[in-house]
């Protein structure tokens, strides 16, 4: 027999952490409300029979965002055998206001008291046998980031879910609700009694989706219930429902819980959040922090200590080393056994591609590394909370930092964090300026044009340059489409400041194994396979075998190239890049190494003498076209993988579209501006 | 008085939540209820930090003149 076990809490309590612990998953933990959006499924390690879910986290039934709607819609629609509740003890009546909700549906429940490390450390202690005498489900003290606990978790789980062991009824409404309550059970027809309990409940509640789905007439009875129910209740039978919860939860936890302080204690996280959201301090930690992230990973002057190279360029530079030795064997090797001259072609053209990229992943590493440093670390929904005043001034709030600050990393998990953004305008302009913020996979093309066309300039200013354009872009952008886009104004801020953490070392290494997993796979199959298919276009025509400049691949992009005139760079290699970019961002540096020929050689030397990578560049860019042509991919159609976020997240084609379209003009636009005004001044 | 008006250190009891139906809701689910007790623990330009059922709630000025306390 297998059963289906769904995770389910608020946001935040550790439901993704116990799930990788249980599947040996690798799923986004991140120290902030909201990170998972969607479900997830998984196999338990220990016991292949029962399948994990994981799921959004929730504060209640009722759902506010869309992506509570999923967890809401899992656990009452489609019914797990049976629901693991994880509660935050360290905040323990707040989260047990979703599970007496949860024990209202009458699915076999067992709860998973979590973060028990930080309810001890607060000297606090917490009666899980009473709680479960009281509630009639078995109740686990676990720690889920050690791992601590889970196998007695998941044997009562199993034995829960095989028996369908439910919940004690708990009565905790006065005696005018129960009539309500009962009074509308009378008349809904479908579902078993727990369902038409919970129903009922919910439909006190005011909730609108049930609502909705009921026959007009019932709708109706529901409505009279309701409105009669009110007025015994001052007027709002909801505010009465969430207090008499709230009521019976408090005299709970006064059992079951010992608090080492009374009242509001002052605790680390208070501390710290004072200089952290300080009123004057704030901005100046958070671009030192900005600052340090994008420094550590591609600064040539690191903590502006001249010839200091950031950990990011130290690596590379050990790569790139690297690779230009495994380049030379590859040679060596296929030369040896009598290659074709076409063989050893494409091989070295491909090792120039693959390599040209490779070269560029420590850069990316350390950033990911950092940026979830930074999500780990509980100082992402502080940040939020300090740039919300600033984000109103153009029209989004504080909470569309999170998908942004993602945006630097990876626009794919970004565009879908917006989801958590419950005003949907909101949500529609911060996706269409996510991919402004520059996502790791473009970095290498500013690393590019920087060691190539600015070696005597200062390269770290040159791509925070570019880092600045795209947030100016998307500042301006954001106030320009909140006066176009109809919707609703900005919505109010409300978000739980989580506890700060030390990141684990292992979490740290997950990420990073992870990164680099994730991005050898997409060297070896998509960056790959396009240098393949670069070699051959760029080699051979309708004749046969050709010079580059007769190939399908030169027709090809001198089409295109026109197109470019006005933004300096109508040059048919320089086309195909931007093309190719939409597979893959990381294709640009690829495809520039394949069509201007050995990039990895050279780039090394370029590193460690500051001396010019890729010299061909030169004779097609100007300095300000070069500009321009970063700018342009910066800000253009980002990569189909994102695209195909957006569809997903927008929900329509109109809406992809539309989003697609501004960015290409805007890319458009901003290329040409820049390419005339810097054309100025060099 | 509203809740944006109250100094830091200040512990009050809620008595209103005049905002619209959905953020009410949300404000219920997430602790905010009528007598409930709420200390003020940091204020910035953005908004107030809460303390609230043991949780830290940070909410912007503009919600936070809609709570009402005494
Ligand atoms: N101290 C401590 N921290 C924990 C424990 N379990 C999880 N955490 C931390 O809590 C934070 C949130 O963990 P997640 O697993 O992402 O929480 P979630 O419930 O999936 O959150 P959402 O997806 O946002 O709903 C992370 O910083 C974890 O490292 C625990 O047992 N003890
Ligand atoms: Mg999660």
């Amino acid at each position: 027999m297998s059963y289906t076990v769904a995770l389910a809490g608020n946001p935040n309590c550790g439901k993704t952490t116990l799930f990788n612990e249980l599947t040996g998953s690798k799923q986004h933990v991140g120290n902030w409300p909201g990170v998972t959006v969607d479900k997830k499924e998984g196999a338990y390690k220990k016991n292949k029979e029962i399948n994990v879910l994981d799921l959004p986290g929730t504060y209640s039934l009722s759902p506010y965002s869309a992506e509570e709607i999923i967890a809401r819609d899992y656990i009452v629609k489609e019914k797990p055998d049976a629901v693991i509740n994880i509660v935050d003890g360290a905040s323990i009546e707040r989260n047990l206001y979703l599970t007496v909700q949860v024990l209202e549906t009458g699915i076999p429940t067992v709860i998973a008291m979590n973060m028990m490390d930080e309810v001890e450390s607060r000297g606090d202690s917490i009666d899980c046998e009473k709680l479960s005498k009281i509630f009639g489900v078995p109740v686990v003290p676990i720690v889920a980031r050690v791992g601590k606990g889970l196998e007695e978790l998941m044997k009562v789980t199993g034995q829960v879910a095989a028996e369908k062991q439910k919940p004690n009824e708990i009565r905790i409404y006065e005696q005018n609700i129960e009539e309500a309550v009962e009074e509308i059970m009378d008349f809904l027809t479908e579902g078993s009694k727990d369902d038409r309990r919970w129903t009922a409940v919910k439909l006190l509640e005011g909730d609108e989706i049930i609502l909705e789905s009921l026959q007009p007439e019932q709708a109706k009875m529901v409505q009279e219930i309701v409105e009669k129910l009110d007025s015994q209740c001052q007027g709002d039978a909801e505010a009465a429902i969430a207090d008499q919860r709230y009521r019976y939860i408090v005299q709970t936890v006064g059992e079951a819980v010992k608090k080492a302080h009374k009242g509001h204690a002052e605790t680390g996280s208070s501390k710290l959040d004072k200089i952290m959201t300080n009123r004057v301090l704030a901005l100046p930690i958070f671009a030192l922090v900005m600052y340090l992230l994008f420094a550590a990973t591609f600064s040539e002057n690191f903590l502006f200590i001249p010839g200091l190279p950031s950990p990011g360029v130290w690596l590379a530079g050990i790569v790139e080393t690297a690779w230009g030795a495994l380049t030379g064997l590859v040679e060596g090797g296929l030369t040896a056994i009598g290659a074709s001259d076409w063989a050893l072609g494409l091989a070295l053209s491909c090792m120039d591609g693959v390599g040209a990229v490779v070269g560029f992943l420590p850069l990316v590493l350390v950033l990911f590394l950092l940026l979830s440093f930074l999500e780990d670390s509980g100082y992402m929904a502080r940040v939020a909370f300090v740039m919300d005043r600033i984000f109103r001034h153009f029209g989004l709030s504080g909470r569309s930092f999170i998908p942004l600050l993602m945006g630097f990393g990876c626009s794919v998990p970004a565009l879908m964090a917006s989801r958590t953004l419950e005003n949907d305008k909101d949500r529609k302009i911060t996706m269409m300026i996510t991919p402004f913020m520059s996502c790791g996979a473009k970095l290498p093309i500013y690393m590019m044009f920087a060691v190539t066309m600015f070696a005597d300039g200062n390269k770290t200013t040159i791509v925070f340059g570019i880092y600045m354009i795209g947030l100016l872009v998307a500042v301006l952008s954001a106030f320009l489409l909140g006066k176009i886009i109809k919707g609703n104004g900005v919505s109010n801020f409300i978000m739980e400041l989580p506890s700060y953490r030390v990141p684990t070392l292992k979490s740290v290494l997950i990420h990073a194994w992870e990164k680099v997993k994730g991005f050898a796979v997409k060297a070896g199959t998509i960056i790959f396979g396009s240098t393949v298919l670069i070699w051959l276009l760029s080699n051979f025509n309708f004749g046969g075998m050709c010079d580059m400049e007769d190939s399908f691949l030169a027709s090809i992009g001198n089409a295109i190239k026109v197109i470019f005139i006005p933004l300096g760079f109508a040059d048919w290699r320089a086309s195909v890049g931007i093309v190719t970019g939409w597979i893959a961002k990381e294709n640009i540096v690829a495809t520039f190494g394949q069509l201007f020929g050995g990039v990895s050689d050279e780039v090394v030397e370029a590193v460690s003498a500051g001396e010019q990578a890729l010299p061909a560049i030169t004779s097609v860019f100007t300095p300000a076209a070069a500009w321009a042509y970063m700018a342009f991919n910066l800000l253009c159609m980002p990569c189909f993988a994102a695209v195909g976020a957006i569809k997903r997240e927008m929900g329509s084609w109109k809406w992809t579209l539309r989003t697609i379209g501004y960015q290409m003009v805007t890319a458009y636009v901003v290329a040409f501006i820049i390419y005339h005004l810097f054309g100025l001044f060099y | 008085m509203a809740l944006a008006m109250v100094t830091i250190g200040e512990t009050r009891t809620i008595t209103e939540l005049r905002v619209k139906e959905e953020m009410k809701k949300h404000l219920q689910d997430l602790g905010f209820n009528v007598g409930e007790r709420v200390r003020v623990v940091g204020e910035n330009p953005s908004g107030l930090i809460l303390l609230l059922n043991g949780a830290r709630i940070a909410l912007n000025r503009g919600l936070a003149t809609k709570i009402s306390v005494a």
